[in-house]
């Protein structure tokens, strides 16, 4: 009887440290940094989503574009729908990206590339133990965005670019418009 | 996480049940002896003239059984040791006990810690006091004079801390700009409390004289707990350790301690 007490109490001891193991990893469903969600909009018939064609969005300064695909080749970073979702710089208050419309067009004269540039303020939240803080961000109210096209004597093809959002919390909604 | 806990305490909880029924066991075998003996020993008188033989087996009883009432003081060693090997860790505890009647012991632990956590993505140092008090129920029978104790107990836990966030990183499922460094931060929150129940199970044994040695592992369920901010939280609490996302928490101790015998109590036969 003393022999089975003292086995089933050190079994008591070691199970005490296994509930000390490192089992924390942030789960992908909690709300953690939210990217910016634009929307693409018909500006003929402004209340309608409208596709874009093979958009490639690119950040100032980098090489590669935003993925968008699960494709192994280069239309990884082309989109054909109607709504995308880029993250914005977490270190800095502006981010610039290039949005390359018909990117890949054998016909380089179809290819239009605007520049919008997003300014904001950053804010730290804290979200758990395992996925630590996350950056909330707000549009600059005075001057949310500089957009031009690239060359700037050329037609921007972003005829509008409305802010519905002035708080980027989440990515469940939609922050920006585009009206094209 | 959850998962990990919930087996914790699956398994604690068999662990329990099997402690609990090893111990009523421990009487059933000596029982039949002990029934005999104090079944006569009350009617030995009466019948001292007409039945010899009664008093011839009361003659056989080891002599009276007397258990020592005292206080109880230590300190946890592994808290005290941890400091050692742990650059992070600076912690002390201090336990005691009072035997209130045979079996029902007062219990107290006092403690001050100051403690370093890193996580993947924060870095906390908390610094506090606390105290535990409740009481400790020996199921443990001994055997003419031990004094050994398999006990299970109950305390009440508060702890008065402050948290203070070294550096954190934010998380960012999609690092297209690349991953951001740590940043350090230096937020300090001072005048946090918060209590808590505890579920203790614990063996001490008498080694020398009236040095003891023990342990006990805790289970605690956290019922205050104010937060620093509306911007972060508790990740620990001294006495109660790391929290979990629950209101669950657990630990234990090693101790030793020196028991101040204070007087004397014959045991009573059973009836």
């Amino acid at each position: 009887m003393k022999k089975i007490l003292i086995v089933s109490l050190l079994f008591l001891f070691t199970f005490s440290f296994s509930g000390c193991e490192k089992d924390d990893i942030c789960d992908a469903n909690t709300p953690t940094t939210p990217r910016l969600v634009i929307a693409f909009y018909d500006i003929n018939n402004p209340a309608v989503l409208k596709n874009v064609t093979n958009l490639k969005v690119i950040g100032d300064g980098k090489t590669e574009g935003i993925v968008f695909n699960s494709a192994t080749d280069d239309s990884k970073y082309l989109t054909n729908g109607s709504t995308i979702s880029i993250p914005l710089k977490t270190d800095v208050n502006t981010t610039k990206y290039s949005f390359i419309l018909n990117s890949g067009n054998a016909n380089s004269t179809l290819t239009d590339v605007d520049e919008v540039t997003f300014n904001y303020t950053r804010e730290d939240v804290f979200v758990s133990r395992a996925c630590g803080f996350k950056v909330l961000f707000s549009f600059d109210p005075s001057n949310p965005l500089v957009h031009t096209a690239v060359p700037a004597t050329k037609l921007k093809w972003m005829q509008y670019i409305s802010v519905e959002k002035s708080n980027i919390a989440n990515e469940n909604e939609t922050h920006i418009k585009i009206f094209f | 996480m959850k998962h990990t806990l919930k087996y914790f305490f699956s398994i604690w909880l068999l662990m329990s049940l099997f402690l609990a029924q090893a111990q009523d066991t421990i009487p059933t075998k000596t029982s039949p002896q002990r029934t005999k003996i104090e079944g006569e020993i009350p009617e030995a008188p009466k019948q001292a003239s007409a039945k010899p033989l009664a008093s011839a087996k009361t003659d056989t009883i080891i002599p009276v059984k007397k258990d020592r009432y005292g206080l109880r003081v230590g300190v946890d060693l592994y808290k005290l040791t941890r400091g050692l090997y742990d650059s992070n860790y600076k912690g002390i505890e201090l336990v005691g006990d009072y035997r209130l009647t045979r079996k029902y012991f007062l219990a107290a632990e006092l403690g001050s810690e100051d403690k370093t956590t890193e996580d993947d993505r924060l870095n906390t140092t908390t610094k506090g006091t606390y105290i535990k008090a409740g009481f400790d129920y020996n199921a443990y029978e001994n055997w003419l004079d031990m004094e050994n104790i398999i006990s299970i107990g109950l305390r009440g836990g508060f702890s008065t801390f402050s948290q203070r966030l070294n550096s954190y990183k934010t998380y960012n499922a999609y690092p297209y700009w690349g991953e951001m460094p740590w940043k350090p931060s230096g937020a300090e929150f001072s005048g946090l409390t918060a209590s808590w129940l505890e579920v203790v199970a614990g063996v001490k044994v008498k080694v020398i004289n009236n040095i003891f040695v023990g342990f006990s592992l805790r289970m605690n369920v956290l019922i205050t707990d104010k937060k620093p901010s509306d911007n972060f939280e508790n990740l620990y609490i001294p006495g109660f350790n790391r929290t979990y996302a629950g209101n669950f928490g657990a630990g234990f101790n090693y101790t030793v301690t020196y028991f101040v015998p204070l007087y004397k109590k014959t045991v009573k036969p059973k009836k």
